[in-house]
């Protein structure tokens, strides 16, 4: 049952996956089970292989279209449940960097993963990061940067938080392809990781405290 | 090489100008050319130009990004590459390459990125007329290149192995990359591949496609082809000259490579930085600067 579900996931199969749902539902099976023992174990499994190499961008852009499409039908059902929400993320990538691909790969993988995603998009000027956190009072805000060029935006974002006395309500974690634990490090990040799988893993971690 | 968002930085030009007027991208990247005298140029503005000829909307200010899939309007900046490239082969006594990109890219422009990685999976049919209208484009747009006389350089990002599968690269980007570099070679022309990221999957379709130069990354990877690369986007920036020294050593243990920074100068680097790498370079005595 539950294998179904994962598998439908796990193949990019989005109507497969609608269906496996639909019949587990059928069934009265608990839907916070559904989401956890299916879809968010199928898109386990998705990471696993991203992070093997065996999966690339767009095999991870439709299992996420499959989870998302399975995740609609239960979606309304989970909300009065018992299931608490994960923590509250805002991402963005920063202002002159127009590279997403990796903030939306991670974010896909964060989500799966039960946290709530705020995604502020592409070219986010150093403000309207802390003005986001001022707003959303997450309790993460991740930032992504593909180029050394933009990457010093990162360090000016956590320095406004530190101006306006708001750096100890957030954690901040950084990642693309310039950075590194070094850099995360310099510019007092609290995190870093170097991929989406272990984005989901870092945030786990700092959650959990 | 690929110099000119940091010659138009160092001629206080702001990016659009540049990328929209021939004239002064061929003065930019002259300019380069004559500050740091390294063996070829590029004409390369940004990566949007077919695009944004076949109908993409695209926004050249603070710089030049692509806003969406292609649409009805079309603002054709070819003929401003033809010229810089024209200005540049009567100027330079040096081989000039034109920057083209590669079939893949294009259609994933044209198509919207996201959304083209999704039906190269979903839709067969689909993905292929997007590569056949990118193809019937740059191969016309190739033509008109290589009646001027000029070297091709085909960047292909979105081919990448960071971004989609070998199996992917050998379906839709590799058959595309074989017939500009067959067209290219039956012209005279040199032609190089320029794919960053990672491409040690694809390495040997890369190898098979015969070019004669492959700018990569990964220096190290073996290849049978000519490869150019070595110094680090973020290493010329930053400029340590350790960090130059051993990058620069690295690169040329290897015999079949062409020094070059990996990608584009990143626009506010210190021209010390780069003189520092060439200096370095020359040092090896007789190799290409
Ligand atoms: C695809 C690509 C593009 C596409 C981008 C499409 C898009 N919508 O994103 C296009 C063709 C449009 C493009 C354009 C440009 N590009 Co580009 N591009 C790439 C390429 C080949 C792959 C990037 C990618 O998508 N990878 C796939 C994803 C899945 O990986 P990822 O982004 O690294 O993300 C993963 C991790 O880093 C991590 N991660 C990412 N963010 C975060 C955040 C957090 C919080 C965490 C924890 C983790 C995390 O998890 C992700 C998933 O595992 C890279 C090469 C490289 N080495 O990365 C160059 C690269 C990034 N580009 C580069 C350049 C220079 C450009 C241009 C400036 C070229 C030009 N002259 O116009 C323009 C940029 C314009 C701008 N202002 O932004 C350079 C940057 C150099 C530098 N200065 O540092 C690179 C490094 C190429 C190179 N070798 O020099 N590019």
């Amino acid at each position: 049952m539950f294998d179904s579900i994962k598998q439908a996931v796990i193949e990019m199969d989005d109507e497969k996956t609608k269906e496996s749902v639909s019949i587990a539902l059928k069934e009265k099976v608990d839907p916070v089970e559904i989401l956890e023992k299916g879809l968010i174990a199928g898109m386990q499994e998705v990471a696993d292989l991203f992070a093997r190499k065996e999966y690339y961008v767009p095999e991870v852009l439709l299992c996420s279209e499959a989870f998302y499409a399975g995740f609609d039908k239960i979606k309304q059902l989970i909300k009065g449940s018992s299931r608490k929400p994960g923590a509250k993320i805002v991402f963005g990538v920063v202002e002159g960097d127009i590279h997403d691909i990796g903030k939306n790969i991670v974010k896909v993988m964060l989500e799966a993963a039960g946290y709530e995603v705020i995604d502020l998009g592409r070219d986010v000027p150093v403000l309207e990061f802390v003005k986001a956190v001022e707003r959303e009072k997450p309790d993460i805000l991740a930032i992504s940067s593909l180029m050394t060029t933009t990457m010093t935006h990162m360090g000016e974002i956590i320095l406004e938080l530190e101006k306006r006395n708001m750096r100890n309500a957030v954690k901040v974690i950084i990642g693309g392809a310039p950075v590194n634990e070094e850099f995360a490090a310099s510019v007092k990040a609290d995190g870093y990781s170097p991929d989406g799988p272990s984005a989901v893993k870092l945030i786990e971690k700092i959650v959990s405290g | 090489m690929v110099c000119a968002d940091h010659g138009a930085y160092l001629l206080n030009l702001t990016l659009k100008e540049v990328a929209q007027d021939g004239e002064k991208l061929a003065q930019v990247i002259q300019y380069c050319h004559e500050l740091y005298r390294y063996d070829m140029v590029l004409v390369f503005s940004d990566p949007y130009v077919e695009a944004q000829a076949m109908g993409c909307p695209v926004e050249l200010e603070p710089y030049p990004t692509l806003l969406g899939p292609a649409a009805r309007h079309s603002y054709d900046r070819t003929p401003e590459i033809i010229h810089a490239a024209k200005i540049l082969k009567m100027k330079l006594d040096v081989p000039v390459f034109v920057s083209v990109k590669g079939p893949f890219t294009l259609a994933s422009f044209l198509a919207g990125i996201e959304n083209y990685l999704k039906i190269i999976l979903k839709r067969e049919n689909e993905a292929s007329r997007f590569m056949e209208t990118a193809m019937q484009y740059q191969l016309q747009y190739l033509e008109r290149l290589l009646s001027l006389g000029v070297n091709i350089m085909i960047g292909d990002p979105l081919a990448s192995s960071s971004v989609i599968s070998p199996q992917m690269f050998l379906k839709y980007a590799f058959k595309a990359l074989q017939t500009l570099v067959d067209k290219t070679k039956t012209h005279g022309a040199l032609v190089a591949i320029h794919i960053c990221g990672d491409v040690r999957p694809i390495s040997e379709y890369l190898d098979k496609l015969g070019a004669d130069i492959l700018s990569i990354e990964d220096i190290e990877l073996r290849t049978e082809t000519l490869k150019m690369g070595g110094v680090g986007t973020s290493t010329i920036l930053n400029g340590d000259p350790n960090r130059i020294k051993s990058e620069v050593d690295t690169a040329l243990e290897n015999k079949n490579v062409i020094l070059s920074t990996t990608c584009d100068v990143p626009p506010h680097t210190p021209p010390e930085n780069i003189k520092t790498m060439l200096r370095i370079a020359s040092e090896y005595g007789n190799i290409e600067r």
